[in-house]
């Protein structure tokens, strides 16, 4: 089947001495972080041109992986998760990247760190099972606020929700949980979703809000709709990988504006495989394959994809691989191209 | 299942979890026998008892007999040198220091040379606990002093325990030990500011992840210890018995007092005894209680009147906090030893579980003190940084090594906590592990009556535990204070234990205990993904 898309090669960023595993975007300037095994970010600047230069290497510090990055969404702090249990919070001073704070508590490897859209509060998850919540208070100050233990299991991934203040985790107990905040108790888990048959590795939400995509190691990508305040279900199952899915990324792209945008995943085939997501009339989902591209990587896993949040550079997406390279590509529409 | 708070440590979320890493289990010290050449192999047969057994499947009749194989045991002492965990795990607990355990000794206690003084010491918090419970099932307010008398009616003549005691007056002589040991630090501008020290939760975390801390941690003993001592050196000399003599069991609103009452620092070793015996949890008194037909909620002749004279004063109120009122006995010896009139303010600072108390010069409003409250695992958290962070020690490692610098900048010029009530469960003792549920309720939220044991649906997932523990808590303060004068008894109790007088070596001998870091040495699987 032709596809209306293609995955171009823009830049590849070698650096990293051992697999690259997570890659982020500053969401307000021209800067891009990706995290290793070896334990170092590496941070790089593009121009308008989308012209990838590296601009500097955090040695961590962290005595383990580096598993993944957050932004703070004013784009002045990085949080890094790693497996020696802590986070590290990171801010620039006199142009070097400085650890500001130090967040432990967690007994085993944490897997992921996420910031909330207004960026006062800071979740991270670990193998030990648990959730935590922080609150961000001034002078890199944070305070423990939750700890939630509702998976059974390895919490692989946390995301927030893009403006509420709702967070979502995705587990190796093959679910995915929300919480809220009960302004006159504590955090709770209001929505376990289940319907994923094995390990689920990454969440991101939609960029018009009321969406959930699922990456999982049951080869699927699952989307889950909003349809109360509180509820979330199952909406569409996106299949087509051959191997697990590690990553799921949703932007609006370069998708028409009356679309949901494009969802891109990424995974143990190797294959960048990129969806145009619709609402139909009857408000079922429609779904349509725009652009793939196999062994992205070569042939390595691919760890992670992350679609560019900034204006004017929606259609460039980011990957990393266990080849420790973090590539750069751009959706393009084969009509604009010829 | 019944709502017994002896089989599940807990279903809330804010109690520290055992860990994934324990070991031992997989530990086999069983010898296996030289292995002959050509010899058969083995397989393992398991009897109607449920006993393992080795045999030889080819030829039973010339082989040796079936040898039993030996269950891989894990003892409190492997639990407390171990890092794996971050606290105990409760299967481990429930098996060594069981209710059936105490059972067992009982029966097997009989008059002669071995036989020993069984005695039983009850924490305020599981009185509270069970009082709630009767209080709600029957609908007739029951005090816990009631159900002390009418639990002491039940051990002593359907056990045969000879003394029941409560634990207020160990508390009353701890809480004075703690407020010298504030007095001392303060004095010789020691380790400050100082943190509470009878949450044996908080105690083994910071032994296991925080080593920094244990510095700060009060070195006063726990009223369960320290009711140890009373019973096995004081209480011993008047009944006329040796330590070992006496069969101290100790009835507490938390499982890991089991691991405290197993540290080697409360071992006798020179009568081969433990300042307590045996611990059990308000559940497991509770399951006692069932197992032999007893109910607390029948009155017992004489449950109303002025407690007899006994050995110990009975109840006590220290007032303050239902978790021992270690923060507030502070606060009032600072308050009355002030050469000016202090006045003392408290901002909850998130929640009742996270509260600082200040002490101000009334003249001219100068900070004198500052206190905290604070229970639960993540407040916990908060105050190991906010400790750390005020007093510039080392927290952690890793990236911390590029820290450093920057954290002394920030170091707030604000006046730093002078003391810190640290308790491990949210709510503090009330809501302890070892507590008793909350009933079963029998209507389901329209008003329908429902039998959710038997429909299998679980009920309010989320913190149904509040209503109930608020409900705890005012069962606890439901006790006026009655009879002796416990600080005469009290300066009988020091001239008897130390006749030369209170000195360091004395106090730290009677008193006080001591902590030690757990190198982490367990190392998980080694993650990949």
């Amino acid at each position: 089947m032709a596809l209306s898309y293609t995955v171009q090669a823009i830049q590849q960023l070698p650096g990293h001495e051992d697999r690259a595993w997570h890659v982020c975007w500053n969401p307000t300037k021209p800067l891009l972080a990706s995290c290793s095994a070896d334990k170092s970010v590496r941070v790089y600047q593009y121009n308008d041109a989308a012209n990838f230069s590296h601009l500097t290497t955090i040695s961590t510090g962290h005595t383990k992986t580096v598993r993944s990055l957050a932004w703070a969404p004013s784009g002045k702090t990085l949080a890094t998760a790693s497996f020696d249990a802590n986070i590290g919070i990171w801010e620039q001073e006199d142009g070097d990247w400085e650890c500001a704070s130090l967040l432990e508590g967690h007994e085993t490897e944490c897997k992921s760190v996420a910031y909330s859209s207004s960026g006062t509060l800071l979740a991270s998850c670990s193998r030990d099972k648990t959730v935590w919540i922080w609150e961000v208070h001034p002078d890199s100050d944070f305070e423990c606020l939750s700890v939630l233990m509702e998976h059974t299991q390895d919490v692989k991934c946390v995301s927030w929700h893009p403006t509420e203040e709702i967070l979502a985790s995705a587990s190796y107990d093959d679910t995915i949980k929300m919480y809220l905040d009960d302004p006159s108790d504590d955090w709770f888990c209001f929505l376990t979703l289940t319907g994923h048959t094995s390990t689920v590795w990454s969440l991101a939400w939609s960029p018009e809000k009321s969406y959930l995509a699922s990456a999982s190691d049951d080869k699927t990508v699952r989307i889950w709709r909003r349809v109360a305040q509180h509820k979330w279900e199952c909406a569409l199952v996106l299949e087509g990988n051959e191997r697990s899915v590690y990553s799921v990324t949703w932007g609006p792209g370069k998708a028409p504006s009356s679309s949901l945008g494009w969802v891109a995943a990424v995974g143990g085939d190797g294959f960048i495989r990129v969806w145009e997501l619709s609402e139909n009339e009857d408000s079922s989902l429609h779904h349509n394959l725009i652009a793939q591209l196999p062994n992205a990587h070569d042939v390595h896993d691919v760890n992670s994809a992350v679609w560019c949040p900034r204006q004017g550079f929606q259609d460039l997406l980011a990957t990393t691989g266990d080849d420790g390279t973090t590539r750069i590509w751009r959706v393009e529409s084969k009509i604009d191209h010829v | 299942m019944a709502f017994s708070g002896a089989l599940t440590l807990t279903d809330l979320s804010d109690f520290i979890t055992p860990s994934q890493a324990c070991i031992k289990p997989v530990e086999q010290t069983n010898k296996a026998p030289e292995k002959q050449l050509g010899a058969a192999s083995t397989e393992i047969h398991i009897d109607s008892g449920g006993a393992y057994y080795e045999v030889s499947p080819d030829d039973p009749a010339l082989s040796a007999p079936p040898r039993k194989l030996e269950q891989a045991q894990i003892s409190l002492n492997d639990c407390l040198a171990c890092s794996g965990c971050i606290t105990s795990a409760e299967s481990v607990l429930i098996t060594l220091q069981s209710h059936t355990e105490v059972l067992n000794f009982l029966d097997s206690n009989s008059p002669g040379e071995s036989y020993k003084l069984p005695t039983l010491s009850i924490a305020p918090q599981t009185l509270a606990s069970l009082a709630a419970a009767i209080s709600s099932r029957t609908a007739v307010p029951t005090t816990p002093r009631q159900i002390l008398r009418r639990v002491r009616v039940f051990c002593e003549t359907v056990l045969g325990f000879t003394h029941v005691l409560d634990t207020s007056f160990a508390r009353h002589l701890a809480l004075r030990e703690h407020v010298q040991e504030f007095d001392e630090r303060r004095a010789q501008s020691g380790q400050m500011p100082m943190l509470a020290s009878a949450c044996p939760g908080w105690i083994c975390y910071a032994e296991k992840t925080h080593s920094e801390i244990l510095p700060f941690i009060a070195r006063t003993k726990s009223p369960q210890q320290t009711m140890g001592t009373l019973v096995k050196e004081w209480m011993g000399q008047t009944w006329r018995k040796l330590p070992h003599e006496i069969y101290h069991v100790s009835v507490m609103p938390c499982y890991d007092k089991k691991l405290e009452a197993s540290r080697t620092d409360f071992y006798n070793s020179v009568y081969s005894t433990r300042d307590v015996d045996c611990v059990i949890t308000t559940g497991e008194l509770e399951l006692i209680l069932q197992e032999k037909g007893w109910d607390l909620s029948s009155p017992v002749p004489g449950e109303l009147d002025d407690p007899p004279p006994s050995t110990l004063p009975e109840l006590m109120v220290h007032p303050g906090t239902s978790s021992g009122s270690y923060l507030h006995a502070i606060i009032s010896h600072v308050k009355t030893t002030s050469p000016t009139p202090l006045v003392l303010s408290v901002k909850t600072m998130r929640n009742s579980d996270y509260e600082e108390y200040i002490l101000r010069r009334e003249t001219d409003q100068v900070e004198v003190f500052k206190g905290a409250k604070c229970y639960g695992f993540r407040n916990l958290q908060n105050v190991v940084r906010k400790v750390g962070k005020e007093r510039g020690v080392r927290v952690g490692s890793g990236a911390a090594g590029r820290l450093a610098g920057r954290a002394q900048s920030n170091r707030a010029l604000e006046r730093g906590l002078d003391y810190v009530e640290v308790m491990a469960c949210p709510g503090g003792c009330v809501n302890g592990g070892g507590q008793l549920k909350p009933p079963a309720s029998t209507l389901d939220a329209e008003g329908y009556p429902r039998d959710w044991e038997e429909t299998g649906v679980a009920q309010n997932a989320k913190w149904g535990d509040k209503e109930w523990t608020k409900k705890v808590e005012e069962a606890y303060w439901s006790v006026e204070q009655r009879g002796d004068d416990a600080d005469q008894l009290l300066g009988r109790v020091l001239d008897d234990l130390c006749p030369a007088g209170l000195d360091h070596e004395s106090r730290n001998r009677l008193f006080r205990t001591s902590y030690r870091a757990v190198e982490s040495d367990v190392v998980g699987l080694a993650v990949k993904w």
